[in-house]
């Protein structure tokens, strides 16, 4: 019976997709042919669409349209280019200096907004044409600005992390806030090791060395900004407030800021709120068609199946962990991210308990797994705004990306089987 | 008629995100500034939610922002790709007359034939599912309108 069902779904989820049926329309699709397996017609449709709006009667979730919203009003409002001047000061002057420019803007600013696809468009359409002016060749700094983005997505505050508690049946957000900052900067740090190996095979140019001075004002023009992450974390850890309060609150101090920037219009305020509507939306869609989804694999016992069947090729939990990122890498190649993270948890959660994987570490595995899908064709949606964003065509990026590809492997290798990299900063806390 | 829709509905949208950031807000204000937390923005919010993530679900439908895979629409010729949009069109709209539009019109009633209401605001639920068939409706109608501006292209 349970057969059956995993095959009319898995085969059902990839026709639709490979015909280029939106991806949260196959979901929602394939879940609805396999339940009518078991319900009758009129029951089925109305369990669905249940289970599509219960899927969204979450208040963590609330706090994914705050920080696309926040991050938004960080693009308009000059927030973004102060966090770049300061990464600028920074490190700038190093060979291939932009380069790290871009990766430690993409981690501040994805920190802050939380989200990877605002990093890539914001820190790319600023930094990219500054680097090609200085002689960097364009399918690098977009590599580079598509890989380091997604740094931003594990180290807090992170909406994946909000929707892989969510879909963990409640791991604590702050926890998992905490775990992201230890393999976020490890990330960081690889992306920058790649990025100096480019600088000294290319002979990249270095950037004009900037004085303690400049270093210092432009700490204080980003000083508001990064106080942002003192606050929003520092409310969550300490307890002030939920993490869905805190996005709120991001929301209220990106625009005092802006407004105090006095770099926000009527006009950019109208865009700002329509464009976060679009972006949430489409999550939205995606996170209720995989709630039913997920509903519909717990109603077939797909979770049990799997935990069986993995358990019987081993109970070592470094192959079940290798096996599982092997799976999650092929997974992220063809899903978005969000549906990933919440389809897959369920079925994967209970195989790593088992062996005694803690839950928020497994949750620091599977994000910067699906990370590297993010990057990749053919659904890599940072990808693709990436090289929107840079103006080069697909083919180009894919070799410059090829090494940051390995850097990434080599982290998530990393933080898989070294716990206390995940662990030891909540573990702080406790 | 379709730009029309698209206006309200970014007006609309816009105006409850608006109201979802001033709820929260005030849960935070109302637990610290007045010592007396508020009981019903918890509630209110989540359905909030629900509403932007279904009707901004339609919107986003319409303005064709929903992630595909465009494989296949590489490989096929201009005539095959014709054929292919118009099939996802029919696809998505089946979708969501039968699960949003019926599945939800069916909760709708069920919900307020057993007087379901919610725990803080005593909200009927039958409001909160009514996103479902409207969100259903625009759907329907954006992939149509879709389909027809194809047929009639060539």
């Amino acid at each position: 019976m349970e057969n059956i069902e995993v095959i009319v779904l898995v085969l059902g989820f990839i026709t639709l997709l490979a015909i280029g049926v939106p991806v949260a329309y196959s979901v929602g699709l394939a879940s609805l042919v396999t339940i009518l397996i078991n319900i009758d017609t009129m029951p089925a449709f109305t369990t669905i669409a249940q289970r599509m709006a219960t899927g969204l009667d979450s208040f963590s979730l609330l706090a994914i349209p705050f920080f696309i919203l926040a991050g938004q009003i960080m693009n308009q409002g000059g927030i973004a280019h102060r966090l770049i001047a300061f990464a600028k000061a920074l490190v700038g002057s190093f060979p291939g200096g932009l380069a790290y420019v871009n990766i430690i803007g993409a981690m501040l600013f994805g920190a802050i907004s939380g989200s990877a696809m605002a990093a890539v468009s914001a820190i790319g359409g600023t930094l990219g044409p500054r680097m090609e002016k200085e002689g960097y060749e364009k399918s690098y700094s977009a590599a580079v600005n598509i890989a380091s983005s997604t740094t931003g997505l594990v180290i807090p505050p992170s909406n994946i992390l909000i929707v892989y508690s969510l879909a963990s049946g409640g791991v604590s957000i702050a926890a998992l806030f905490l775990a992201g900052y230890v393999p976020g900067l490890l990330m960081g740090l690889a992306l920058m090791f790649v990025a100096y190996i480019y600088a000294k095979i290319k002979n990249y140019p270095r950037g004009e060395k900037s004085s303690f001075g400049q270093v210092f004002t432009t700490f204080v023009q980003a000083f508001p900004s990064l106080m942002m992450l003192v606050v929003v974390i520092g409310g969550i850890v300490v307890g002030i407030f939920t993490a869905t309060e805190a996005s709120g609150i991001a929301v209220l101090y990106t625009f005092i800021l802006s407004l105090i920037y006095r770099e926000l219009t009527v006009e950019k305020i109208r865009q700002i709120a329509i464009s976060s509507v679009g972006t949430t939306a489409v999550v939205a869609l995606l996170i209720a068609c995989s709630m039913s989804m997920s509903w519909v694999m717990a109603y077939a016992d797909i979770p049990q199946a799997v935990t069986a069947g993995l358990l019987s090729i081993s109970n070592n939990p470094w192959v079940i962990l290798l096996l599982i990122n092997l799976l999650l890498l092929a997974v992220g190649i063809f899903m978005d991210m969000t549906p990933a993270v919440l389809i897959f948890t369920p079925i994967f959660l209970p195989v790593v308990t088992a062996i005694g994987i803690d839950p928020v570490h497994f949750g620091i595995i599977m994000v910067m797994n699906l990370c590297i899908g993010l990057c990749t064709p053919p659904v890599g949606s940072v990808l693709f705004v990436g090289i929107g964003v840079a103006g080069i065509s697909l083919d180009k990026v894919i070799k410059p990306l090829i090494p940051l590809f390995i850097a990434m492997i080599v982290v998530l290798i990393l933080v898989t089987y070294v716990p206390k990299l995940s662990l030891w900063l909540p573990g702080m806390f406790e | 008629m379709r730009n029309k829709i698209d206006q309200t509905l970014e007006y609309v949208l816009s105006l409850l995100l608006g109201l979802m950031v001033l709820n929260v807000l005030w849960q935070v204000a109302s637990r610290y500034l007045l010592n007396d937390p508020s009981a019903f923005t918890d509630e209110l919010s989540r359905y909030l939610l629900i509403w932007v993530g279904l009707l901004g679900a339609a919107y986003a439908s319409g303005k064709g922002m929903h992630v595909a895979i465009e494989l296949l629409e590489r490989a096929l010729s201009e005539k095959q790709k014709r054929f292919q949009k118009l099939t996802i069109q029919v696809i998505i709209t089946v979708f969501s007359i039968l699960v949003l539009t019926v599945g939800g019109t069916r909760l709708v009633l069920i919900s307020f034939e057993l007087g379901q209401t919610s725990s803080a605001m005593q909200l009927p639920l039958g409001y909160v599912y009514l996103s479902l068939p409207l969100s259903g409706l625009l759907i329907a109608y954006y992939s149509l309108s879709d389909f027809i501006h194809l047929l009639k292209k060539n």
